[in-house]
């Protein structure tokens, strides 16, 4: 129980100060970045699943099987 | 060997979507001078809704947006390849080895690889920048929100954080508002130091 209050103190401590709110704001920015470079490719999607590469991380990292 | 799986099952809140969009654009500003197209979004994104428009990250989001748009491309590109590039040394590094090498009497970079690997992590061959540049350090941080909001999940975030990213990001910071040369990206460094101090703070509830 008390780690479901912490959980929410910390929901509620990021509403607060705008990060929660930022969704609309930050994510119009983020989602302009792919188009400086191609978007990444299905086959870059499948390998990295739920991570929504950009072409900036493709620059700059690659999820890999190790 | 395995690979630590992305478990897609945990849902991300919607606030920690924000957290790992704010990671992408600081990510990307601080990995090369933003274009036009950068630049305009960035004006035209609007105010944060948070629940106290007084905070300093909504604050210092406002001052971006209205430096971005009366920031010209070609200057603020050429401000970052001035401050963070340079001929020879830069005048600011975005490394966190260079901040943090002395104090932790251990090879930052040697340790970060060895964690980037253990999360099935590696730099993309065509990238010269080393894995500790506060670009990749910020990508990763993305990464790891993306593995959802369970409380392991928020626990690794926060590991990562600490290890890497906590203490220097405001050396670096204040570096880069203090500095003669850097005009754009004064504001962009007050922003995310903004946005910093909030995950430390975040971090500190859990």
């Amino acid at each position: 129980m008390s780690q479901g209050q912490t959980k929410l103190s910390r929901r509620n401590f990021l509403f607060a100060v705008g990060a929660g709110g930022a969704a609309s704001a930050a994510a119009i920015v983020a989602k302009t970045v792919p188009q400086v470079q191609p978007a990444a490719t299905a086959d870059d999607k499948k390998k990295t699943r739920g991570y929504q590469t950009s072409a900036h991380i493709r620059n700059y990292y690659r999820t890999t099987k190790v | 060997m395995n690979a630590a799986p992305l478990d897609s099952a945990q849902p991300v809140f919607e606030e920690d979507q924000a957290r790992a969009d704010v990671y992408a654009l600081i990510a990307r500003l601080f990995y090369a001078g933003p274009d036009a197209h950068l630049l305009a979004a960035v004006a035209g994104a609007g105010a944060i809704a948070g629940s106290d428009e007084t905070t300093p990250m909504a604050a210092a989001w406002r001052a971006l947006g209205t430096a971005a748009a009366a920031t010209d491309a070609q200057a603020a590109q050429e401000e970052y390849d001035h401050v963070f590039v340079g001929t020879g040394k830069a005048e600011i590094t975005p490394y966190a080895s260079h901040y943090l090498a002395e104090s932790m009497q251990e090879r930052v970079l040697v340790r970060l690889r060895e964690t980037l690997t253990e999360m099935g992590l590696a730099k993309t061959g065509s990238a010269t920048e080393y894995e500790d540049h506060l670009s990749g350090l910020c990508e990763v941080m993305r990464h790891l929100i993306f593995f959802g909001s369970g409380d392991v999940a928020v626990q690794k975030q926060k590991s990562f954080f600490l290890e890497y990213l906590d203490s220097w990001d405001a050396v670096f910071c204040a570096a880069v508002m203090a500095s003669p040369n850097t005009n754009f990206y004064k504001h962009v460094a007050v922003f995310t130091k903004a946005f910093l101090d909030v995950e430390r703070s975040s971090f500190q509830l859990i």
